[in-house]
């Protein structure tokens, strides 16, 4: 089947489980499912033509039709492998094929005036507070996977800290899929009050299988708040995933968020903030890839107003066949005077057929800025390299201790202890670690 | 601030100095453009066969074509039926032989845009094939090339004397299907340069060509092709002025280069066409494709411009690094002022092993102007060893303009090491304290800072164009920041 068959038969297919879709008595919510179905089925997924997707070809995803999975399919886990991705000391709300699990979730302790719940209970409880949250900080035009999202979610998480609320643990969102040729679509809206603060984990695992995991996330973070959202995914091999998160930050504001990208056949994140006055976002990044991955990672900082700073580094390691994508964009709006923008990318080859496809860009409106930003690609420093030989280093030792120093780099900003330790296990898991010695780690 | 504010506006307000009409009576073709009108060109150049057919399939590709709309330009329709395509001095079957013949008004004309044509001969070494519109009245020191063999003609010319050589490069570099532009230029292109360096052969001179848009709503379309045979030097000059005009002129050019084994070839170019007035109202489009292809081993070819003028500037000058050890430089000055737009950069397509490339541009965007950098480096899988550095520099002068950067880097080949490195600001308050606390005015504060800012640049440019591209950043910039 072609990939207009394949994307004509998603409508017919939402009919049938329409009905089974969260949200079924809130009437705003079926105008924008409708809607943005409506986008999907003429627009379809993003195609190579469009300046957004140039490096990232999605005709595989169109190849399939994946089912959506409705409440009595959800497939059966093993609890113990759930258990590896588990964080102490942290609530855990999980969601099994795009489905919440009250079982398997912990949110025990949870402040009484925090809100930490799944979408499908969060539309029957608040459907007019959440109206004022959807499509906020992305309009489902955005493009095909968001529509695509908006269309088909089937749950997701809210999360509400009012104002002056610090949290003392961090709340984590595993979100697992269990089965071949399914999709799991969730979508969330954290909102963090005036002067609150939390951390927010995100963790993607998955079966062997091929399936398809979508998620978008619209975060608004109030004024002279403060949220860290980690994304830790770890999609199974022959994965599809898309994830968006979407920001607004208000003045004074804190953003930060780390992405660590090592799963996934196929895996695509978005990240776009709109900065407050005064507001200061801070963006981390580390791609792995092995065998065929193709790992994407586009950015988007829109400075609109006065004396605002953003940071970004994301850091690449490709080998084997992989092909790591980078997109990063500022803009700088004419009011946004005093604005402080540095980006920078670093990509790591290690193969004769991998390759890095970067796009840093900067598009600046304002005068009184300083903004800068700048890529490299390339190889292992053979001096440094050299300096490891002529103290008794092997040169295999050197290349891998070099490697990892490169990516570690990233790991070390996570000071989540436990956080900390499950990344740095799930990159040594897929780099050569001969050599490295645990201990000094 | 606010005294410097005043010199600003003031500054920034001078008048274009090159603006004015010469007054010859020229054989123009009516506006429109259809294969009749190809082939009345053709004819009226005396071309052989096989350009006209090169022409034909040109333009009936660019039938089929878009115009580009990828760039971050706002660019008014152009109607390409209203344009006349061909237009020449009438004088045209009685060419002058030497500069006595040539029409007093033009050397007048050459005097006002500072070309000592007949004293630039001796005094500064430099031979000019000068095009004016579109047909070229004089050629100097072509004795001198000769005896070295060098080709240094217009390209109409070369087409009867070697349409052995046009015939095997035309085309090869820049497709006639290449882009819209290019297709267009290619079907209609009414003259340029041609210049043959032969094997072994260092140009005795630097060449120098100056191109000038005069009767109204004449496009101009130059074809360029250089071919720098093995083990050649050249450098080349280009430099535009053009007269004030209220309507919008398209200019849509061609440049191809071709260096064999361990030939260099150097383009340096100063553009100051007239950039329409401070509401924005008229000025020269300037959509050029200027493309290199260094296919010899060691072979080397270095760009450099400044680019001061034009209402619309979308230029990529690129280079193939085809051969082993081959060299590709970009430098480039480009500022903006007014409402002026300029979406500029380069190409460096790493094929060859060991290739090298290097990119060095300066944005500076004043008044409401935008300025872009839009450059991709790509290395190929067999590109061992490939290097490339690039640095893109924007300074910003006022609060109502753009500068933009977008670069896209594409790597295939481990060995590689590309850098990028881009920054964007204004000019320090504490630098501009500093001078002035020393006794420099705000203005020479200014205009020292900015021309630090571009010496990585000036400092490529042959010793004539440097003189002239500091006089023309002073002229437009000087001041102009507080």
């Amino acid at each position: 089947m072609s990939a207009e068959q394949i994307n004509s038969q998603y409508p017919a297919e939402y009919a049938k489980v329409e009905a089974l879709l969260p949200g079924q008595s809130v009437s705003w919510l079926k105008t924008l499912r409708e809607q943005a179905l409506a986008f999907f089925s003429s627009h379809g997924f993003p195609s190579l033509r469009e300046e957004e997707w140039r490096y990232t070809n999605v005709s595989a995803i169109e190849k399939k039709l994946f089912s959506p999975v409705v409440h009595d399919e959800i497939g059966a886990l093993d609890v113990g492998s759930l258990d590896t991705y588990r964080l102490e000391n942290a609530w855990t709300i999980v969601l099994v094929d795009g489905h919440f699990s009250a079982a398997l979730s912990d949110l025990e302790g949870l402040p009484s005036s925090v809100r930490v719940l799944d979408m499908a209970s969060a539309l029957e409880q608040y459907p007019d507070e959440l109206q004022k949250y959807f499509t906020q900080a992305v309009s489902y035009k955005q493009h095909g996977f968001v529509a695509f999202n908006a269309a088909w979610f089937t749950d997701g998480v809210f999360i509400h800290v009012p104002s002056k609320e610090v949290l003392s643990k961090p709340v984590q969102i595993i979100h697992v899929v269990t089965q071949a040729d399914y999709m799991s679509n969730t979508r969330h809206i954290i909102t963090i009050d005036k002067m609150a603060q939390a951390e927010v984990i995100e963790t993607f695992i998955g079966c062997d299988d091929a399936y398809l995991s979508t998620a978008v996330t619209e975060v608004f973070v109030g004024e002279n708040a403060d949220l860290t959202l980690y994304k830790l995914q770890l999609e199974g091999e022959k994965a599809y995933h898309f994830a968006g998160t979407y920001v607004k930050q208000e003045a004074n504001a804190r953003f930060k968020h780390h992405n660590f990208a090592f799963g996934g056949l196929l895996a695509r994140n978005d990240i776009r903030t709109d900065l407050g006055r005064a507001s200061e976002c801070e963006l981390n990044g580390l791609y792995l890839g092995i065998k065929r991955q193709h790992i994407d990672n586009h950015t988007r900082i829109n400075h609109l107003q006065p004396h605002a700073i953003s940071r970004e580094l994301y850091k690449g390691v490709l080998d084997q066949r992989a092909r790591g994508v980078f997109q990063g964009r500022v803009v700088v709006a004419e009011y946004a005077q005093k604005t402080s923008s540095e980006m920078n990318n670093r990509n790591l080859l290690l193969s004769n057929d991998a390759e890095a496809d970067t796009k840093p860009q900067l598009e600046i409106y304002a005068d009184d800025v300083k903004c800068a930003h700048g890529v490299t690609v390339g190889q292992l420093d053979e001096k440094s390299i050299f300096y490891l030989q002529s103290r008794c280093v092997d040169e295999a030792t050197a290349r891998n201790m070099l490697t990892f120093a490169f990516a570690n780099e990233m790991v070390f900003k996570i000071k989540i202890k436990n956080l900390h330790d499950q990344i740095l296990e799930q990159l040594l898991a897929r780099f050569p670690q001969e050599g490295i010695q645990q201990e000094w780690l | 601030m606010s005294s410097s504010a005043q010199e600003i506006d003031n500054l920034i307000g001078q008048k274009y100095k090159e603006g004015f009409v010469t007054d010859i009576e020229v054989d123009t073709f009516p506006p429109g453009l259809d294969e009749e009108v190809i082939a009345k060109l053709s004819a009226i150049k005396g071309e052989p066969e096989f350009m006209l057919e090169y022409r034909l399939k040109a333009f009936r590709h660019w039938q089929t074509m878009k115009e580009p709309d990828w760039a971050q330009l706002n660019i008014e329709p152009i109607d390409y039926q209203a344009i006349s395509y061909y237009s020449a001095p009438k004088k045209d079957s009685d060419k002058p032989q030497s500069l006595d013949e040539i029409d007093p008004q033009l050397l007048e004309t050459y005097k006002k845009l500072g070309i000592p044509l007949d004293e630039q001969e001796r005094l500064a070494g430099v031979a000019v094939d000068a095009v004016f519109d579109s047909v070229s009245v004089a050629t100097t020191f072509k004795g001198k090339l000769h005896d070295v063999g060098v080709i240094f003609c217009p390209i109409s010319e070369a087409l009867q004397e070697h349409p052995e050589l046009v015939k095997q490069y035309l085309g090869t570099v820049v497709p006639e299907t290449d882009n819209f532009f290019a297709a267009l230029n290619a079907a209609v292109f009414t003259d340029g340069s041609f210049v043959y360096i032969p094997k072994g052969v260092r140009c005795p001179m630097e060449l120098s060509t100056y191109f000038r848009i005069n009767a109204a709503n004449t496009g101009q379309f130059e074809r360029t092709l250089i071919i720098a045979d093995a083990d050649s030097h050249v450098s080349y000059l280009e430099g535009c002025t053009a007269p004030m005009r209220d309507e919008n002129q398209l200019h849509a050019a061609v440049v191809e280069l071709v260096a064999l084994d361990n030939a260099e070839i150097k383009y340096s170019t100063v553009q100051n066409w007239y950039p329409g007035d401070e509401n924005g109202v008229g000025g020269i489009y300037n959509f050029v494709t200027k493309r290199a292809e260094c296919r010899g081993v060691n072979s080397k070819v270095s760009w450099t411009q400044v680019e001061t003028g034009s209402a619309i500037t979308w230029k990529y000058p690129s280079c193939v690094l085809l051969g082993e050890n081959s060299v590709g430089e970009f430098y480039s000055v480009a500022l903006t002022n007014n409402y002026q737009q300029a979406d500029t950069g380069t190409k460096m397509i790493h094929i060859g092993k060991n290739t090298r490339s290097t990119i060095i541009s300066k944005g500076i965007s004043a008044g409401k102007s935008q300025n872009t950098y839009r450059g991709l480096v790509k290395i190929g899988k067999n590109a061992e060893n490939a290097r490339n550095y690039t640095q893109c520099d924007s300074l910003l002068v006022g609060d109502k303009c753009g500068a933009h950067t977008f670069p896209y880097v594409e790597v295939k080949q481990p060995s590689a090491q590309v850098e990028h490195e881009a920054t964007t600001s204004k000019i320090s308050e504490d630098q501009l304290f500093f001078c002035q606390q020393r006794g420099l005015s705000a203005e020479d504060a200014v205009s020292m800072i900015v021309n630090g800012f571009c010496k990585q640049v000036f400092k490529e440019l042959p010793m004539e164009f440097a003189v002239e591209a500091q006089a023309l950043l002073g002229l437009s910039l000087e001041g102009s920041v507080g």
